[in-house]
């Protein structure tokens, strides 16, 4: 490790280099609206460039009259401008040869630290990214001088994929070699690609046995039933049937892209859950009238369950999951809420010893985090373990089903699978068959809402 | 934590745990693509990751060399000595995680001149996937030394077994229901269990990273799935 102090004298001409550096990349990206931070760029750019006229001739007594002085709490300068730029930038310096696990970061602009949860500024770069392909190219920019870039995608619930550019900076005598990384986030991209590629594979299959039975009964019709008033009305039942199961699947085959695209991208807004249940409940009261079912819910005090989250997403996850127990549900069965917050991120545990229980989703370990966990059960047939896992599949459908109609589009789960985990939120499901289905959602709790209740944490039981 | 007086002996040691680190992102990437590879039934990226596989060999010597290297030269006590036996079985266990993942890639080159087995994929992809996490959220609690996350990991290995015991079940139906898919599901369970076992190795490190930071196992007994005895 370089001293401080020197580490410090550097700064000024790292930082004037990363501009300089960083320019083309950041001006390629104009075209993707990036304006401000672009125009911010390159007034650090002009800035950079002035420091560095001015150094010859002007040291600065501030960088010279501590050879072994403290280390340096203030930011380096321009930091702040790279802080603005929405691309995570960094400038690692060289370890020793041979050893890619000794390479640490110089500097990190905002982006970058919390992506990654820098815990300090001259973190290993092995401890912030850990992608072979990305560590090879920043060693072969650092020992040998090469500029390059590689598209990777880092692990995780939310399928991100970045490109990463690193080229060497200008090298100073005595001192370790530098190089800029820059990544930019791709997942845009590459998610429309693959959205397109998997809304047609699935669309076509998945359409094409409610048409094939219109298709079917328009013969019929024209054909031998031309002259048969009952048989007509009949099959123009079935056909409506039909249509509106088709209509049902494109909305839902729609939404579950929408949701996708937007997949990685936090949400933005606070939703009471009492306040949406609620909503729910109201709205579906014609639905739950016909089955005569009732739900009954308990939740705690207005604001306790305040969620950081997009209204319409979160209604429609309580929507689908009432929708499922309502299906599911025999005549007069009756529908369990319940609301409890604060609770921890883990997945509540099994209540009953005989029901099998099993995690769809699991959140990020974010320490300290709380949050609020939304349980909805019925008293309907249940399922059998071994079908657990595949609940959140697309178009699937536990085999020998009986009751439950078949209005389903078999994407409802698939699409709260993918809202919660935009929520960066989990779900749990637990069955025993014959006697009922629980799902569980759990959500991070706003803000607000985590400091005002700091003393405890609700023991789900 | 104390610093140590000799400088260069808590490099040596940051060192050595940031080579583990290394590692582990080589172990993942290997994993991942396996998968991968395994999903699109993309020869030329197994054939890819069965070459790489060489490169984690090497690591895992090089670690327990350094470490051996560590132990004859530093004596380290204590909290010390943990991390550098931590390293050593971290890496051990890396290793092993490498080897199924290469032995996953061969089995896709096999399955890709076969049919394709439709649903079952997916099912082993997802599997994949939560096996991949783990082994990120493990690697992640040892470079943050976090023990929290590391028994957070520990205590939801179940979740995998359960996957596994779906998957078993749905593979013997299909075999049972064409016997000429017998080879490419005797291969598909092959691949199952070998994610199965890579989510095994998970734990292990779980188990090692909170030994390393607490200096104790970890007690509470886990809740095993054990359904595939009738």
């Amino acid at each position: 490790m370089p001293s401080q102090s020197e580490a410090r004298l550097d700064r000024y001409t790292v930082l004037a280099g990363v501009a300089g550096a960083a320019a083309p990349l950041v001006l390629a990206g104009l075209g993707q609206a990036q304006t401000l931070p672009a125009l911010l760029f390159s007034a650090g750019v002009a800035g950079a460039a002035v420091m560095l006229a001015r150094r010859p001739r002007a040291p600065s007594p501030a960088l010279a009259a501590h050879p072994s002085g403290p280390p340096p709490s203030t930011p380096p300068p321009f930091s702040g401008v790279l802080d603005e730029l929405e691309d995570p930038v960094m400038v690692i310096e060289a370890g020793g040869p041979g050893e890619p696990a000794g390479h640490r970061l110089v500097f990190a602009n905002a982006p970058a630290r919390s992506l990654f949860r820098v815990q300090r500024q001259d973190a290993r770069l092995i401890t912030v990214i850990r992608n072979p392909q990305v560590i090879e190219l920043v060693d072969e920019a650092l020992i040998g001088g090469i500029a390059g870039h590689v598209a990777f995608e880092p692990a995780g619930a939310h399928d991100r994929v970045w490109t990463a550019t690193a080229r060497p900076l200008a090298r100073q005598e005595a001192r370790p070699a530098l190089a800029l990384l820059v990544l930019r986030d791709q997942t845009d991209l590459r998610r429309a690609e693959r959205m397109r590629a998997d809304f047609l594979a699935n669309a076509s299959h998945e359409l094409r046995t409610p048409l094939a039975s219109l298709t079917g009964f328009i013969e019929t019709l024209r054909g031998p039933a031309r002259d048969d008033t009952e048989a007509r009305d009949r099959f123009l039942g079935i056909m409506q049937v039909q249509a509106e199961r088709m209509a049902r699947l494109i909305d839902d085959l729609m939404s579950l892209s929408r949701i996708e695209l937007n997949e990685h991208i936090a949400p933005q807004g606070r939703v009471d859950l009492a306040l949406a249940v609620t909503d729910v409940a109201d709205a579906m009261t014609p639905v739950l009238r016909d089955k005569a079912v009732r739900v009954d819910w308990t939740a705690p005090a207005p604001g306790a369950a305040i969620v950081e989250g997009d209204r319409d997403q979160i209604i429609q996850v309580i929507q689908n999951l009432i929708d499922n127990g309502v299906k599911y549900s025999p005549r007069g069965g009756v529908i369990r809420v319940e609301i409890l917050a604060p609770v921890a991120g883990d997945p509540p545990p099994v209540r009953d010893p005989e029901a099998a229980g099993l995690a769809l989703l699991t959140p990020e370990h974010r320490p300290g985090e709380l949050y609020a966990l939304l349980r909805i059960s019925d008293s309907g047939p249940g399922m059998p373990r071994d079908a657990l896992p595949r609940l959140t599949e697309r178009f699937y459908r536990v085999e020998g089903q009986k009751s439950g109609d078949r209005s389903g589009t078999g994407l409802g789960l698939a699409i709260v699978k993918h809202i919660v985990n935009r929520h960066r939120g989990g779900v749990s499901v637990e069955s025993i068959e014959g006697r009922g289905a629980t799902f569980s959602i759990w959500l991070p709790l706003a803000a607000g809402v985590r400091q005002a209740r700091p003393e405890g944490v609700t023991e789900v039981s | 934590m104390n610093e140590h007086i000799v400088r260069s002996y808590e490099d040596e040691l940051n060192q050595l745990a940031a080579e583990v680190v290394r590692m582990g992102g080589l172990a993942e990437a290997q994993v991942g693509d396996s998968i991968q590879a395994f999903a699109r039934r993309d020869v030329p990226l197994a054939q890819a990751m069965i070459g790489r596989d060489v490169k984690l060999d090497a690591m895992e010597a090089d670690i327990e060399r350094a470490a051996i290297r560590m132990i004859a030269l530093r004596q380290p006590m204590a909290n010390d000595l943990r991390r550098t036996m931590s390293a050593m079985k971290i890496a051990m266990n890396l290793e092993r995680c490498g080897d199924l993942a290469k032995n996953i890639g061969k089995r896709t080159l096999i399955l890709a001149e076969a049919e394709p087995a439709g649903p079952v994929t997916r099912s082993i992809e997802r599997m994949g996937r939560l096996v991949a996490s783990r082994l990120k959220e493990v690697i992640d609690a040892y470079t943050a030394s976090e023990v929290e996350r590391a028994v957070s990991v520990w205590v939801r290995d179940t979740e995998v077994d359960e996957h596994y015991e779906s998957l078993f079940r749905e593979l013997l139906t299909y075999m049972m229901g064409d016997p000429r898919t017998i080879t490419a599901g005797a291969h598909l369970l092959f691949v199952a269990k070998n994610l199965e076992r890579i989510g095994d190795h998970a734990t292990n490190i779980a188990e090692i990273v909170h030994f390393e930071i607490t200096g104790q196992e970890i007690v509470s007994e886990r809740p095993k799935l054990d359904t595939l005895t009738p």
